[in-house]
């Protein structure tokens, strides 16, 4: 497995500290259908407040029966449901076609009814997968819920910091927020500390779909806490552009992918901030693909970067490619940033953002088609971001940016070779 | 580089151990530390002082009072002194860090959360689902008001100086009637305005 690593421009400035981009890029391996794949350890957690009456509930079901039917003997499974009473509907069992069943026919008598102590019940789930964790499973629990955290704890930081602490520890969280009503920038907390993915599900119907896609993930996963170990000499500042975790390590840092799937293309960019050198002198950075079970492992891939005065520096070519996914990235972010500001009602300021975004990409766009569609596209956002919104219309918008800034469809799924 | 028989000035004695002058004079005045050679513009500082000083900000850390540190400092030769700052900064081992069941149980204990219900066992058809949940915990009513135990403010600037402040969580119907006040008040103070 190759990694490739295409930088932005290869001059950095000897007077003055610069930042360069790094594309790095590579394609997991293909695990074989069927054999040997890694058992899962899931939970599954449904709200079933009073919101959720009707056709969600159902619809919810649906979706938890065919999940269900991805699994094997050898994978486990827990149901949990919660309102503001967090019930076990099935303690965590062996996913046996009877066990199935059984599990299937106490959740069709759950009708919605109450509050919502999303967190009790999300931490019951992962208390569940954590009694039974071992060390080649793919641990995970999966949260659906269409309402906020109004019983019980409530704290975003705490449940935030929770959701990591379990990551690190080996249970990883992913959530989907069905309708508009639920609290989006919670559950993409809770999913980017928990290490795993949020997915938008504006209406019931697509419940199903991807509760199924991102279970299906975990049963494809073929390197588990995937990493890029980046060294650097002293002096350098490295900083991850797509919005993954990053920790300082001896010697550089370590960007944090999660869990790898079979077949997944991965396309991270990495900002560096060069300190001021002597002209001639080269910066030499080395990354390296990490995983947990050493899969990923394959020999460093280098970059050189060498000192030049400003005129060279001004003067130097481009990697296109790698200017659009950096355009791509900072107007994701943005967009981000902007929709918060909006659900402030701090509309002046949401402007600024896409505005100040726009015309940092209009200066080197020059005559690249791409670019300047990112630009005006950017500049259509303007009047959209910064006047009132519906709280459906600012979920999307925040959903669509936070996929893009994570590298992930427009669905919130991974990007995979076509098959 | 620090290398053997260094002269730092003040200033970059002060960088080096992380300090203001002021402290470095203080410490001086206070007899912990030695005054330089020649005083004014032109002192300078050697490695002894520069141990020592970190010396003494490492058992300030720890909360010794200065006389104590005095008394610590005095009788000791610089030799002592790094062997003692050498020990001081050694890395403590970590205690082993807990396990995910060890934690989330930790959270849920802390929390005060009741325990779920739990409406079977992970034996399929050992019992009837129909049956009572075995969880002690008595059944609560459907319908309870949010109660939210902790709270944060979010903040809802409405105009330059005029703001909306939000306790959340709110409710659903609550964030509606928020969305209309917020469309309404802008209205009102875009009027007003003109």
């Amino acid at each position: 497995m190759k990694l490739q690593v295409r930088p932005d421009r290869k001059l950095i400035r000897a007077a003055s500290r610069s930042t360069r981009y790094a594309l790095l890029s590579f394609t997991a391996p293909v695990a074989p259908p069927r054999a040997g794949r890694r058992p899962a350890n899931v939970a599954l957690v449904l709200d079933r407040s009073g919101s959720m009456g009707g056709q969600k509930i159902r619809l919810a079901r649906e979706a938890v029966q065919r999940a269900l039917q991805m699994l094997h003997p050898e994978d486990r499974f827990t149901l949990v449901v919660y309102d503001h009473e967090v019930a076990v509907v099935t303690e965590s069992t062996p996913a046996s076609g009877e066990a199935k069943r059984a599990a299937l026919a106490r959740l069709a008598a759950i009708d919605a009814r109450g509050s919502t102590d999303l967190a009790g019940g999300w931490l019951r789930g992962c208390e569940q997968v954590a009694e039974h964790l071992s060390a080649e499973a793919v641990s995970r629990c999966l949260l659906v819920t269409d309402g906020l955290a109004n019983v019980g704890l409530t704290d975003h930081d705490e449940i935030a910091r929770h959701a990591r602490a379990l990551r690190d520890r080996g249970v990883t969280t992913s959530t989907f927020g069905v309708g508009a009503d639920f609290d989006d920038k919670l559950l993409q907390r809770m999913a980017d500390e928990g290490g795993g993915h949020f997915y938008y599900i504006e209406t019931a119907a697509q419940i199903t779909d991807l509760l199924t896609s991102e279970l299906g993930e975990a049963l494809e996963v073929v390197a588990r806490d995937a990493g890029i170990a980046v060294q650097a000499p002293g002096g350098v500042d490295v900083e991850p552009l797509t919005r993954l975790e990053c920790c300082a390590t001896d010697g550089g840092a370590r960007v944090r992918l999660g869990d790898v799937v079979s077949g997944q293309e991965v396309e991270v960019v990495i900002a560096l901030k060069f300190p001021t050198g002597r002209e001639g002198e080269q910066v030499t950075v080395h990354f390296t693909v990490t995983d947990r079970d050493a899969v990923l492992a394959g020999a460093p891939a280098d970059s050189v970067w060498t000192f030049a005065g400003d005129a060279e520096n001004d003067a130097q070519s481009r990697d296109r490619v790698v200017d659009r996914a950096v355009a791509l990235l900072h107007a994701a972010r943005a967009r981000e940033e902007a929709v918060d500001f909006n659900r402030e009602g701090r509309f002046e300021e949401a402007r600024r953002v896409l505005e100040a975004v726009q015309r940092r990409i209009r200066e080197y766009a020059g005559n690249d088609p791409e670019l300047r569609n990112l630009a005006d596209g950017l500049r259509a956002d303007f009047e959209v971001l910064s006047a009132p919104m519906t709280l459906a219309a600012q979920k999307s918008a925040h959903f669509a940016a936070s996929t893009s800034a994570r590298m992930r469809d427009l669905e919130g799924k991974a990007k995979r070779r076509p098959r | 580089m620090e290398t053997a028989g260094s002269r730092y000035d003040l200033r970059a004695l002060c960088r080096l151990a992380d300090v203001t002058p002021r402290t470095v004079h203080f410490y001086i005045q206070q007899g912990l530390l030695r005054p330089a050679g020649t005083p004014g513009p032109g002192a300078r500082y050697d490695e002894g002082h520069l141990a020592r000083l970190r010396l003494i900000r490492r058992l300030q850390k720890e909360h010794l009072p200065l006389a104590e540190i005095r008394k610590r400092l005095d009788p000791i030769d610089d030799g002592e002194v790094d062997r003692l700052l050498k020990e001081a900064e050694r890395p403590v081992p970590h205690p082993r860090r807990e396990s995910a069941l060890e934690y989330v149980r930790e959270v849920l204990r802390g929390s005060a959360s009741r325990p779920p219900a739990i409406l079977s066992s992970a034996k399929p058809g050992s019992d009837s689902w129909a049956a009572a949940p075995r969880s002690a915990a008595p059944a609560s009513p459907a319908a309870v008001a949010p109660v939210p135990d902790r709270s944060q403010w979010d903040r809802v600037v409405l105009c330059p100086d005029i703001e909306l402040h939000i306790r959340r969580p709110l409710s659903r119907e609550q964030n509606r009637q928020v969305e209309r006040l917020i469309k309404a008040a802008r209205a009102v103070l875009e009027e007003e305005s003109r």
